[in-house]
Parts: C-alpha cells; structure tokens; sequence
C-alpha cells in the first residue's frame, strides 16, 4: 500500500498489492521507506564531538568496530570515525540540526543522505541462506549476532547488512542506485521460499 | 582468494579490498628542488621485491579505510598488518 506520506523509491513495482499480501511468507521484504539516514563523522579522541553527538542522540555511538546501537535511533558503526543514524523521516531536519550544533569548537561532519541511499528489513527463519548466497561474510549465528552490523558485497553490490531488532529479521542499507537491482537479485535468490513485499 | 585482516572490520574476503601499491612512500620535502630524475624516481620507481613486501590496502567495500600489510609476494602470506598514524579514529 503506497501511503501519502511516504517518499517515492523507484521501487513500487516490486510491491504486492494488498489484496496479495501473505502473511504466512517465509521471507518478509519491507522497504522503509519512511526512515531518514544520516552520515556522522568525527573523532571518538575529540572530547567536545564525542560529548555533544551522545547528549543530542540520548544514547551512545557504537565504537566497537562492526557494532549497532538501537537504544534510541539505529546506529551502525561505518568506520573508526564514521556512523549512520536511522531516524524517522520527520525528525531528520531537527535532529541534523541539532547534531550540527553551534559549531563552536567541534570538529565534526554531519550529513543527511537519504537521498542516496534505502533501508530494507528482512525478516524470516531462511533470510541468512538468501543472503549467504551473494555474500563472502560468515553469517553464522555464532559469528553474526545481533547487534552485529558489516559492510560488504551482496552479489556484488555494496551494502550495510546488520543484525538486531528481532532475532532473524536483517537490515539491509543499499544505494538507491543500485536498489533495483538488488532487489531483482533478492527476488531470484528467494525464489525457492515463499515471500512478501510490502513498504513501511 | 585471500582472507585479510582490516584492522578495524576483522577478516575479510580479498573482493572487499583494493590494492594502493607499494608503502613508506614519501613525498618530496622541497619538490621544486628535485631534477628530472629524482621525480621520475618518486612517481614511477618501485622496489617490486621477490618476498617480502609493504604495501597499502583499502578496505573499499567495507569501512573504506587506508592501512597497511606486509606480503610475501612469493607465498602471499600475509606476515603483518599496519595502521598508518592519523587515521585510526
């Protein structure tokens, strides 16, 4: 069901209609398209950055490599001094803003991206088995946990794969560019389980 | 195909990575001293050793980060891996 609200991805024709919807699916693809992201860079050594990003974000920066931390917003470590912040999409102009703060002396970059990029969530039991097929990383259970989050190639596209809201449901962070043809590739990879695709 | 080691991400396939060539290159304090030939040394020549080599890698698909390993470009064992000074966060 597209809603109003939601901003257009270029995806709508991978999704059923709701009349078509099933809910018994194995493999349940949402697009999120009400989510807003946010690219945040700066250094952890950097007291004043480290200080104003955790005060305004009213929770802590994953800074273990390969981390999340969904307390408030969703974020997912990128780099040593990178992260993405998922927020709603209509508190993204505050919370930019907010972030950015006065200035003063921090050094930081804070940029909203949703332009660029989408969010998937994937949830289902055989979700690990799809993505194992077009991934080199481990995503065992053992080695892939929640809270988990890598960026890596699915089937030679770039992505933010991660692990955490419920036991076996993925989010996956793809450029808007090449959306499309992951979720073909996702489409033939999920052909052997039964799937839904909806937008939330 | 090799495994390498990011220093922050752990582990990961080659296909995840880029090449940069050869480490330790400097570039030249006062470049408008330099003759013909200690540019052209600069910009072109390389050591290519058989064993033991320092080179750069970047983890382009992952957390697209510079840093460093040295890599037996007989056996491509990758004996150690090195961050460069500013970037590690």
């Amino acid at each position: 069901m597209f809603k109003e609200s939601n901003r257009s991805h270029g995806l709508e024709s991978f999704i059923a209609p709701e009349s078509e919807q099933n809910s018994q699916a194995q493999i349940k693809v949402s697009i999120q398209s009400n989510v807003a992201h946010i690219n945040l860079r700066g250094k952890i050594k950097h007291r004043p950055f480290l200080e104003h990003m955790e005060t305004v974000l009213d929770q802590k920066l994953p800074v273990k490599p390969n981390t999340t931390n969904f307390e408030n917003h969703s974020i997912f470590w990128l780099g040593p001094d990178e992260w993405l912040i998922l927020c709603p999409l209509s508190e993204a102009t505050k919370l930019v803003k907010d972030l950015q703060g006065s200035g003063g002396s921090m050094h930081a970059a804070v940029n909203d991206v949703s332009g660029g990029q989408i969010a998937l969530r994937l949830d289902g039991n055989h979700v690990r088995d799809v993505l194992a097929k077009g991934c080199t990383l481990d995503l065992h259970p053992s080695v892939f946990g929640q809270g988990m989050c890598a960026q890596s190639n699915l089937a030679k596209a770039n992505v933010l794969i991660s692990m955490g809201h419920e036991p076996h449901a993925f989010d996956l962070i793809v450029r808007r560019s090449f959306s499309d043809y992951l979720l073909h590739w996702l489409k033939v990879a999920a052909a052997e389980y039964t799937t839904e695709w909806s937008e939330s | 195909m090799l495994l390498i080691k990011c220093p922050w991400c752990g582990a990961r396939a080659e296909t995840e990575f880029s090449y940069g060539g050869e480490a330790d290159i400097k570039r030249p304090e006062a470049p408008d001293k330099l003759s013909d030939k200690e540019w052209a040394d600069y910009l072109f020549m390389r050591k290519n050793p058989r064993g033991t080599h320092r080179e750069l890698w970047n983890h382009s698909q992952g957390c697209r980060r510079w840093f460093g390993a040295e890599r037996n470009t007989v056996t491509y064992q990758i004996a150690d891996i090195f961050t460069l000074s500013e970037d590690s966060g």
